[in-house]
């Protein structure tokens, strides 16, 4: 039997009194995509924290690549690449310089270097920039630039936090399109946490996590099969018409800017809902079964409610990048 | 030896790091030439006329150098202060914008990352004073080729104590704003309290010093590590110690070993 990518059992992490991971158990085989979904706050990062050896949990077990990572972090270390959510790039070291450093911190001998940096750049399709400062670089570079970085020792795992965050769609597109090569050639498994829910649907094993919990884990077409329920999202006409509403269908879910979310357990139920309340609504949209559907019928909230702290962390990065 | 030489490219990639992006910063390499030459050509040389050995108008001593010459090594440790202690930025830098992230997942061990960082800012500190020593002619200083290799190692020496320290300082502060303030109160008076400017007059008692200089400005200085820097430097380039030999290279090497456990320390636990 081979090694699992990442074993992780009953791991338990908090602090300053609040749990951050409570009982989080998972396993990902070899040569996996793995996705991580969750809103902030719902331990992603301490889990990725915890299996880039960049924090320790309180108990239970983290294995990467068969390795302890409490016990044998330099070891865990060697095999896996990671790419974190903020730019971890020298700004004022070129491309090559980056990549350089990068080499010789994980000790790799002369040669080897050279042909490796030759290889991550042109698979980035970075190799006309190498002498270019890093500072001149657009955001979707950078990113490029990083993950070349992290796979430049040829890890066995990369782990990419929110890699796709600020960037266009192309470059998102283009960013997903090299994973999903490397992973065919190389057998390389790859991590991620992402908000956007379109990039989840392409990966093999989907986690969906809240409060510290993992509350589902599947491929993407078992959790819909298994959890998606048709929604109808209305909009009240004013407040009264709302709690009538939110009165008569006890199950309904409070959205973002007074919206409410009405579960739907056949097509017959949309025609008997508009017959008694139509005259209370503005506006009503069909939800059909998706991620996004079991995202909400199973944290009670909205994975798009979230816009708003991803607009927040954006504009954080960007007065960062203008700091500097 | 397979296992050694990994480390040793990790360390040597972290120094070659903080090397490229010392000689980048303009900045710095602006202030690293234009405050020695600020403080030789107008401090130096405008003192330089009144600066006799003469107590009271009362001619104690002959001094054996011009004020240009003493002030000369003084410079030399003020420019390795502004370098290393302005480390810390390099060092708050990296925590802020993640760089230190890249580092810590790597399979570089903790106390290894810290030394090649150290020795890259010491380097850096090093060289800037190391430009101070172009100007000897200036000063009216004469140096021999063996002076100037025992002055370059006392200077990497007290580099590397400032450089730790300069870490430590950064552990403690969270903004860039507040430290150019913070530098100034830290590193002028320093300087000014290391016999660097004025002489604790060798020739008088310790109650005729007292009588000359008040009780606790005597004491500053002699508390002041710097002031055995310096000494150690003037005993080198212009062969005048006002403190026995010996306090020097004692002070500098116990800076260096104490600042660097500590750094070590607080380096751990940040994460």
């Amino acid at each position: 039997m081979t090694k699992p990518a990442v074993f992780v059992e009953n791991l338990t992490c908090s602090y300053a009194g609040k749990r951050a991971l409570d009982g989080v158990s998972l396993t990902i085989p070899t040569g996996a995509s793995f996705s991580l979904l969750g809103p902030n706050g719902a331990g992603k990062t301490t889990l990725i924290n915890i299996l880039c050896t960049l924090q320790g949990a309180d108990s239970g077990i983290a294995m990467v690549a068969g390795v302890d990572v409490a016990r044998h972090p330099t070891q865990a270390r060697n095999s896996i690449g990671v790419v974190f959510q903020d730019s971890s790039l020298d700004d004022r070291l070129s491309a090559w310089e980056n990549l350089e450093f990068h080499g010789l911190v994980y000790g790799m001998p002369a040669r080897k270097r050279r042909q490796r940096i030759d290889a991550v750049l042109d698979l980035v399709e970075l190799s006309d920039w190498r002498e270019t400062v890093v500072r001149s670089f657009s955001g979707g570079m950078r990113r490029r630039l990083e993950i070349a970085r992290a796979l430049l020792h040829e890890p066995a795992l990369l782990f990419l936090d929110e890699p796709t965050v600020g960037l266009d769609a192309q470059t998102r597109q283009r960013i997903w399109a090299y994973l999903d090569q490397l992973r065919r050639e190389r057998d390389l498994t790859v991590f991620t946490t992402t908000h956007y829910i379109e990039e989840v649907e392409g990966s093999d094993q989907v986690c969906i996590l809240d409060g510290g919990r993992i509350v589902a884990e599947g491929s993407p077409q078992s959790l819909k099969d298994e959890y998606a329920r048709s929604w109808l999202h209305v909009v009240p006409l004013d407040a009264a018409a709302r709690d009538t509403i939110a009165a008569a269908v006890p199950d309904c879910r409070e959205l973002s800017h007074g919206r409410l979310a009405i579960p739907l357990a056949g097509a017959d139920k949309v025609d008997a809902f508009l017959g008694q309340f139509g005259s209370l609504l503005a506006e009503t949209r069909y939800e059909p079964p998706s991620l996004e559907s079991v995202f909400l019928s199973l944290t009670g909230r909205e994975l798009r409610d979230r816009m708003a702290d991803r607009h927040a962390i954006e504009q954080a990065a960007g007065r960062r990048a203008g700091r500097r | 030896m397979s296992r050694i030489l990994p480390l040793l490219r990790g360390v040597y990639g972290i120094w070659l790091r903080e090397i490229l992006r010392a000689t980048r910063d303009r900045g710095q390499m602006i202030g690293g030439v234009s405050r020695p030459l600020v403080w030789l050509l107008i401090m130096g040389v405008g003192l330089n006329p009144y600066f006799r050995g003469e107590v009271f108008g009362e001619v104690r001593y002959v001094v054996p150098y011009t004020y240009l010459q003493f002030l000369f090594p003084a410079v030399i440790v003020l420019n390795i202060m502004y370098t290393s202690i302005q480390f810390a930025v390099s060092v708050i830098w990296d925590r802020e914008f993640g760089f230190l992230r890249e580092v810590l997942v790597s399979p570089m061990p903790r106390p290894l990352i810290l030394l090649g960082k150290v020795l890259g800012g010491s380097t850096a500190a090093t060289l800037h004073g190391a430009i101070v020593l172009i100007l000897a002619r200036f000063a009216d200083v004469t140096l021999t080729p063996d002076q100037v290799v025992m002055a370059l190692g006392a200077m990497f020496a007290l580099s590397f104590g400032l450089t730790c320290f300069g870490v430590l300082l950064a552990s403690r502060i969270r903004s860039f704003e507040g430290f150019g303030v913070f530098s100034n109160t830290i590193i002028l008076p320093l300087y000014f309290t290391s016999s660097s400017i004025f002489p604790l007059d060798p020739a008088l008692s310790r109650t005729q010093m007292a009588a000359t200089y008040p009780e606790w400005l005597v004491f500053m200085v002699q508390i002041n590590p710097i002031t055995y820097a310096v000494d150690l430097l003037r005993g080198i380039l212009i062969n005048f110690n006002q403190f026995p030999p010996a306090y020097g290279p004692a002070v500098i090497a116990a800076m260096a070993i104490g600042f660097f456990l500590l750094a070590l320390v607080d380096f751990g636990r940040s994460k």
